[in-house]
């Protein structure tokens, strides 16, 4: 007797699974979230899917959407320029913390700035992956990365980017911010199906940060993990929704 | 009709605006010469805020010699500006101060001739008359409706002078045609016209009776930028 | 597409509103922009002219974000275009270079200003070697050097056709005097003069049920494998080899007998005609050649010309150090015509300094 096909989102593109992220990575949990609130919201059909550079391209064929590549931190702009031209697609972009917060900052602020009617999900895992782990805008104080290899010391790099503070800070009350983690799927999921929502709705800006990890650069084991990502970073960078048009934050 | 006659105890302060390309500053550079000539002390404010460096600044030196007082950043002034953005020569708020007649040269922009609020004094001016300048070949001014539109954007013109011109190729049907629309949408609007200009070139061949209008016939300095 | 137009007017303008209106004309869509002089005006009127033609226009937080929003904007099937220069067009080579990677049709107005680095904002011809091969690619693009305001209007509506025909990036390379100067033109609707404009047309975003109706798509721009790589650039570069004949485009003059053969590109072509004239009447054997294309360059055309002429000496007067230059040398490669230059980098090239540098040389 064959064992049941896991469930899969039908937005899921099936050719590319199983798919390329490393065991124990969290992208494939924040990528099941979207997929099911593409589902859930049916527009698999309407949404065009935008990878940055960084681990987030192993997502590029991920759904069965319309999807494209673009250079590292520029996944904003591209997106943008779609959702301008054609205002009826639904426009998700998919980025790491390097991507949003470093190289491509500028258009992250910016584009929150002139309320773009995009969805921006982040991935946060405190380093740059693919490169093969050196020190992000996320990385924590006294953790030791590729280029921070005695801790980062914030008096030298400063301290973690606070992504959804800042820009709960410059976007109006039509925008939706939050900062979600893998290790509560459910709320995730439900993070993102709003911040798709916002957008559907034609409200404002829609950004997303989700808490992941990263095993495989952390050199962690399964427990260390799931402890870094619960206690270490949730210290740090606070989960809940900063600013919800559609209904009440539950921070 | 407008005129420009004004008693002689009152100095001249006039300010020309129009669209891009309309040919303001040929005829604010004619103006301050005719004034000049007829023994006026004439001050020539360059106020393009726009594109400081590309106007004026390249005729400065020959204007200067020509005994008016140029108020206008010279090459060499420019250096180290770098791009050439919203730049205000420090002189220019205060060109009412100087004696004699001032001729205002306002670059174009959105803003028309609210440029004019950067002077000192401009709009309490009793003197002061703001002349648009339109050339009907312009394509935001090449008919009478879009020539009324624009002349409605402005905001404040207490006169318009009528510079119908294609460069070197401009015949006489074209500065005929395009003076007549604009004319039209000026009348319209009830703002007096000034006169009409037309380049020395044509002197001699326009029947006298053309126009029951005046006409100034203009001399062409700025083919000796580079461009 | 609605008469932007209508009947054919001479106008009097300046080079960065024929752009505007060229593209208009044209039937872009939507702008991407972001202040750098001397391009700035075009931007200007386009803002002024698209609420009344139901246009789109973003000003964007630097160039690198105005490149990429209309490759994304292109990718979703709209006619968009840029327009930069200097430094902005350094920061565009990365969105351009995604531009020839995944064949996005678009369209950017270059007006060269001076440079290295902030250089002037006034004008140069040193854009050449940037426009023609920047970025980390082959130089997959076509560029158009324009000489006048009638051809700014003229090659802008050619770009955009050339654009989504071919599917290569598309440059339109003029330089501040060509944007400042004022100069009479005649403008058009494309339709009128019997120019069939090219429908734009969506890569993502395709309509119908995935799954159902079609596949879903997955635009691609990075490969994993050397080879997967190799077999993707050869393949473009066969593409834009053969269209290379339909492509190239020249003024040639006065080179049947030509002793020396003057040439240049842009503005300086005008500086360049007039002095062949002045030659000629003093009884020098002056011709002109004069690539429109720089990318496709006319190599073969130029070849031609040396060829049936027997011309001595190439003159290659230029607003920069050389860049027309070497571009010239390696297309030419083999051949023993003496080559000398005029450069003068970020400086305007008159008549005068032509014909003085071709007796000085003969």
């Amino acid at each position: 007797m064959s064992a049941p096909a896991p469930a899969m989102p039908k937005s899921w593109y099936v050719p590319s699974k199983p798919h390329k992220f490393c065991p124990g990575c969290g992208h494939g949990i924040v990528l099941k979230a979207l997929g099911e609130a593409i589902d859930e919201l049916g527009i698999q059909d309407q949404a065009i899917f935008g990878c940055d550079i960084g681990c987030s391209l192993l997502s590029w064929d991920f759904f069965a959407c319309d999807s494209t590549q673009t250079h590292h931190g520029r996944t904003t702009p591209v997106m943008v320029g779609i959702k301008r031209s054609r205002p009826e697609l639904i426009c998700i972009g998919y980025m790491g913390d390097g991507g949003g917060y470093s190289i491509g900052s500028q258009h992250l602020l910016n584009s929150a700035v002139r309320n773009e009617r995009v969805t921006l999900i982040l991935v946060n895992n405190t380093n740059y992956g693919m490169t093969g782990g050196q020190m992000a805008p996320t990385t924590l104080p006294g953790q030791k990365t590729e280029t921070t290899p005695y801790g980062r010391d914030p008096e030298v790099t400063g301290y973690p980017t606070m992504g959804p503070e800042f820009i709960a800070a410059v976007t109006p009350d039509s925008a939706y911010v939050a900062r979600g983690t893998v290790a509560r799927f459910k709320q995730l999921k439900k993070y993102i199906k709003t911040a798709l929502q916002n957008q559907i709705a034609g409200n404002g800006f829609s950004f997303v940060e989700v808490l992941s990890t990263c095993p495989t650069n952390w050199r962690t084991n399964a427990q260390q993990t799931w402890n870094f990502l619960e206690d270490e970073m949730e210290k740090q960078f606070p989960v809940g929704e900063l600013k919800n048009p559609l209904g009440k934050g539950d921070k | 009709m407008f005129s420009f006659t004004s008693n002689s105890s009152q100095r001249i302060v006039e300010a020309f605006v129009g669209e891009y390309a309309s040919g303001k500053s040929e005829i604010a550079i004619n103006r301050a010469l005719e004034l000049k000539d007829q023994g006026h002390k004439v001050t020539l404010v360059d106020l393009d805020t726009v594109e400081p460096f590309y106007t004026l600044r390249v005729i400065s030196k020959q204007l200067w010699e020509t005994g008016l007082n140029i108020i206008s950043y010279n090459r060499e002034d420019s250096f180290g500006l770098g791009e050439t953005g919203a730049m205000l020569k420090p002189a220019a708020r205060w060109a009412l101060m100087n004696e004699g007649d001032v001729i205002l040269d306002i670059g174009y922009g959105v803003h028309g001739a609210r440029t004019l609020n950067l002077v000192e004094g401009a709009f309490e001016s009793p003197e002061l008359c703001i002349i648009a300048v339109i050339n009907g070949t312009r394509p935001m001014t090449n008919s009478r409706a879009r020539t009324r539109e624009f002349l409605e954007e402005l905001g404040r013109v207490d006169a318009v002078i009528l510079n119908t011109h294609l460069g070197d190729q401009t015949t006489l049907d074209i500065i005929i045609e395009g003076n007549q629309f604009i004319r039209e949408a000026a009348e319209e609007l009830g703002v007096p016209i000034a006169y009409i200009a037309i380049s020395e070139d044509f002197r001699g061949l326009i029947p006298a009776d053309q126009w029951d209008l005046p006409v100034k016939y203009i001399k062409r300095y700025m083919p000796g930028a580079i461009w | 597409m609605p008469n932007v137009i209508g009947e054919p007017k001479k106008s009097f303008m300046t080079g960065n509103e024929t752009a505007a209106w060229a593209c208009l004309a044209a039937g872009a869509e939507i702008m991407f922009g972001y202040p750098i002089t001397p391009q700035n005006e075009i931007m200007h009127y386009w803002t002024r002219l698209a609420p009344k033609y139901d246009k789109g226009f973003l000003q964007t937080e630097d160039e690198l974000s105005a490149g990429f929003t209309v490759c994304g904007s292109v990718q979703s099937g709209k006619k968009a275009f840029t327009a930069t220069a200097g430094p902005g067009n350094v920061l565009m080579q990365e969105p351009f270079g995604m531009a020839e990677a995944m064949r996005l049709p678009l369209l950017a107005i270059i007006q060269q200003r001076g440079g290295p680095s902030s250089g002037t904002v006034v004008y140069s011809q040193q854009e050449v070697t940037l426009t023609t091969f920047g970025g980390n690619g082959e130089g997959m693009r076509i560029v158009y050097s324009t000489a006048s305001h009638q051809e700014i209007y003229d090659y802008i509506i050619k770009g955009f056709n050339t654009a989504w025909k071919y599917r290569f990036p598309v440059f339109i390379l003029g330089d501040g005097y060509q944007a400042k100067m004022r100069e009479p033109l005649e403008m058009y609707d494309p339709e009128d003069r019997g120019i069939e404009m090219v429908k734009p047309y969506p890569l993502i975003g395709l309509g119908g049920e995935i799954g159902k109706d079609r596949e879903a798509e997955h635009l691609c721009n990075i490969y994993s494998l050397e080879e997967e790589l190799y077999e993707v650039v050869m393949k473009v570069a066969a593409e834009y080899e053969s269209i290379q004949d339909n492509l190239v485009e020249y003024s040639e003059k006065n080179c049947e007998d030509a002793d020396v053969i003057i040439l240049s590109h842009g503005v300086v072509s005008r500086a360049a005609e007039d002095a062949m004239n002045i030659l000629r009447a003093q009884g020098i054997k002056a011709g002109y050649f004069r690539p429109i294309t720089l990318r496709p360059y006319p190599q073969q055309q130029l070849r031609d010309a040396i060829a049936k002429s027997g011309a001595k000496v190439l003159l290659c007067a230029e607003s920069a150090y050389g860049q027309l230059q070497r571009l010239t040398k390696q297309e030419l490669y083999g051949e023993t015509i003496k080559m000398e230059s005029l450069f003068m980098p970020g400086v305007g090239i008159i008549d005068y300094d032509i014909v003085e540098k071709v007796k000085s040389v003969i």
